[in-house]
């Protein structure tokens, strides 16, 4: 223990009425030391955090999920959901954010996607082609609306805070540097990532 | 019985003697936040050695902002809590400041509960910087319609000082924090030192011509924010840089480019020499001598090892958050004081107040969709109060202002509800509908009915007596909250906006963060706790600047008056120490 006596680190005094961004952007790089990289990230992200029960997911598990992302959000001229790996931020959220009931209400939801598969085509939601993997998610949107929503909405969220969706389907960018409230929606502008 | 020789007992007063040395300052001030920060900025400048004690953790500016860079995917739950964090805060997980992001810098609200008689919402912070950090930067000044409001309405007590009293302290604070705004010359809300105003969206320009032509004598302005549009040579001295419009100010800034503790205070607190800052430290007492009449200095518990310790000083800054600052001096009992340290009126912990809002209108707009914009501003537009002012005579006191703004709906809007595949997908990587909204935020009276006081029963991880609140909003913010939806539902409809819809999810006293009162300034000791430099009546070398000194709560964000009158009051120590009056 002991008295703190805290002297910042001396900043230089910047004089800097013209700094642009990209050199507001090394300097705090600088002093953040370094970028943070999305490898060290993911590994932090894979620990388990809710200390109360969860349902354990199983590959097959993650690889339906994967797949009904898919579907709700297909490559198109960007890569799709399970591209993006969606499935794992879906995965994450509700072992961690949900309750142990609404765990359990939401795989049965993904699994009755399943075993509707089966009972109308006679195979499981991964042997279909896309065209019935479609038929089978629209049907869950009257049969099984809440479990679609919910699936809807993780996917959504997943998908376009992922790299590729950030990055590749809509336009990113971090550091503006600027702010116009009012100009001209340029060709070719996709939606804002943040 | 142990028996001490002459010799032992001479060292042992020395030893006493010499540690008390090393634990006395001039000046201790209680908590690192807005006000904390500020009256250590003051004082250290003014040459006195400064003791700065922090119940929350080290955060150092800059190295200190894990969140502030991240890209969403580096993120567990792009914000979301856990269970297992709802659980152990289950006050802070009502809402939304508390988040995946800002985790670290909230109070565990298990350490530490309370009791609401009615629901009270309490947002604790856990670092060096308090609410700084996190804080919604709005920033505004009060006026003498504020000021006058008590005796004018015939309710609690007179403010003992007026808006000329403040109004130069409100220069000297923005001059050194940086306000962006533009300037209105109305009297109801003064114009303060500006740097530039930050830009409008195009929905928010139209319809303000809109509000301004259909409702003579209103206004509608850009938000007046904490924010540097542009570093000016105070803000360079000391290292800050201009906003980046990344919007996520609560994370810490990196640029410096806000006003927290971190970025601006104390830095120039640290520059002098004068300044020691110790965290981790729980102020548990308010050390009094009544044959001085004096404090003489404060007892903390370590908040990590709970061990405890006590520091003297000639005066202390009691800057702990409005109901931090007043649990510590209800908890600083003594026979002088068995009600709490300066509670001769038995006002402390009285006339607790906060803002109510959670109530307007929004609504769609179908111009301007060839425009878009570039950046994310980190502030929204503002309606000044025009309520019970001039000929707008209203069936309640005092009144609201709005805060708000408007922009194009991005991939979180529902597209079709039951839509997807590629071409939902594709909808969504297209800007969405223009939206615009208007939200009130409303006065609360003092009501001496609204208190919190002390059970000391029941003692907290550090031994502090918790906390009980029994407040409400009442008869007259009731009638208010109908005119909010209503003006803002009227407002945006003759400006031209389709599907205007009205909401109103319900407000508690705490939700809006700017809980304040319960230690009200006033001219008489009968009837307050502090004077008009916010010294405690009875004990005048103890100064609270922070809410808990507020005798009204007008309508507007309350934290630039805090800095305002830390600034002043300290200024006043100074003097008052300088003329041996302290």
């Amino acid at each position: 223990m002991g008295l703190y006596c805290k002297v910042l680190s001396k900043s230089k005094t910047v004089n800097n009425k013209n700094m642009n961004r990209r050199e507001a952007v090394q300097r705090i790089t600088l002093l953040m030391g370094g970028a943070l990289s999305a490898p060290l990230m993911a590994g932090i992200a894979g620990e388990k955090l809710n200390t109360g029960p969860s349902l354990s997911v199983n590959p097959q598990q993650e690889a339906l999920l994967a797949e009904i992302a898919d579907i709700i959000i297909p490559s198109t001229n960007t890569p799709g959901a399970k591209a993006a790996g969606a499935e794992k931020f879906i995965v994450r959220v509700v072992r961690d954010c949900y309750e142990l009931e609404d765990q359990k209400k939401f795989y049965a939801g993904v699994e009755k996607l399943d075993s509707d598969s089966k009972e109308i085509y006679g195979k499981g939601f991964m042997q279909l082609d896309t065209e019935k993997k479609n038929e089978i998610v629209k049907r869950s949107t009257t049969y099984d609306k809440p479990f679609f929503l919910q699936m809807k909405g993780l996917t959504v969220t997943a998908y376009f805070t992922s790299e590729i969706g950030a990055t590749q389907a809509l336009d990113y960018l971090p550091i503006p540097g600027r702010f116009d409230g009012c100009i001209p929606l340029k060709e070719g502008q996709k939606t804002w990532a943040l | 019985m142990k028996v001490v020789n002459y010799q032992d007992f001479k060292a042992m007063a020395y030893l006493n003697i010499e540690a008390q040395q090393a634990n006395t300052y001039d000046a201790i001030v209680v908590g690192s936040g807005v006000s904390g920060g500020w009256a250590s900025k003051e004082l250290t400048e003014k040459g006195l050695k400064v003791l700065m004690l922090e119940r929350g953790r080290q955060l150092e500016h800059i190295s200190g902002y894990e969140n502030a860079m991240k890209d969403p995917w580096q993120t567990s739950y792009n914000g979301r809590l856990t269970v297992e964090q709802k659980k152990t805060h289950p006050f802070l997980s009502r809402d939304y400041p508390y988040n995946e992001m800002t985790e670290t810098y909230w109070m565990n609200d298990s350490d530490s509960m309370y009791e609401e008689k009615k629901r009270f919402d309490w947002f604790r912070p856990n670092i060096v910087g308090g609410k700084s950090i996190m804080w919604g930067r709005q920033s505004y000044r009060w006026s003498d319609l504020d000021f006058e409001g008590n005796v004018k309405d015939g309710i609690a007590v007179d403010w003992p000082i007026r808006y000329k009293d403040i109004a130069p302290w409100y220069s000297y604070v923005e001059k050194h924090v940086g306000i962006s705004g533009e300037k209105l010359g109305l009297p109801q809300l003064p114009d303060s030192e500006f740097l530039p105003a930050m830009d409008m969206y195009c929905v928010e320009k139209e319809v303000r011509k809109r509000i301004e032509k259909n409702f003579p004598g209103r206004s509608m302005t850009i938000g007046r924010v904490a924010n540097l549009s542009q570093a000016h040579k105070a803000a360079l001295d000391i290292g800050r840089s201009p906003c980046q419009y990344r919007n996520r100010c609560n994370l810490g800034c990196p640029y410096g480019a806000y006003f927290s503790t971190q970025s601006c205070t104390l830095p120039p607190a640290v520059k002098t020499g004068n300044l020691t800052l110790r965290p981790d430290s729980v102020v548990k007492e308010i050390i009094y001598d009544k044959a001085k009449n004096k404090a003489t200095g404060v007892r903390i518990v370590d908040s990590v090892t709970l061990e405890e310790r006590e520091f003297y000083a000639k005066i202390i800054f009691v800057c702990g958050g409005a109901i931090g600052s007043t649990v510590l001096l209800q908890n600083s009992i003594s026979d002088r004081f068995p009600k709490g340290l300066g509670n001769d009126s038995g006002e402390l912990g009285h006339n607790l107040m906060d803002h109510h809002f959670r109530t307007g209108a929004s609504g769609e707009w179908e111009g301007d969709q060839d425009k878009y914009y570039y950046g994310r501003r980190a502030n929204g537009i503002y309606v000044p109060r025009y309520q019970n002012i001039g000929n707008d005579k209203r069936g309640y006191l005092r009144g609201f202002g709005y805060q708000g703004g408007g922009s194009r709906q991005g991939w979180t809007r529902n597209v079709a509800e039951l839509s997807f595949g590629a071409d939902f997908k594709n909808e969504l990587t297209k800007p969405g509908k223009w939206t615009m909204g208007l939200g009130g935020f409303g006065e609360t009276l003092p009501y001496h009915e609204n208190h919190m006081y002390l059970d000391h029963s029941k003692k907290d991880k550090w031994g502090i007596p918790i906390v009980v609140f029994d407040a409400d909003l009442r008869d007259n913010e009731k009638k208010m909250r109908e005119d909010m939806k209503n003006d803002a539902a009227e407002m945006l409809e003759k400006a031209g906006l389709k599907n205007v819809r009205t909401y109103d999810n319900g407000s508690y006293l705490g939700m809006a963060i700017h809980e304040m009162g319960t230690a009200r300034m006033g001219k008489d000791p009968k009837t307050s706790v502090l004077n008009a430099f916010n010294q405690v009546h009875s004990v005048k070398n103890v100064f609270v600047t922070d809410g808990a000194c507020m005798t009204s709560a007008s309508c507007v964000n309350p934290s630039l008056t805090y800095m305002a009158l830390t600034a002043r009051a300290a200024d006043h120590a100074v003097k008052e120490l300088k003329k041996k009056n302290l």
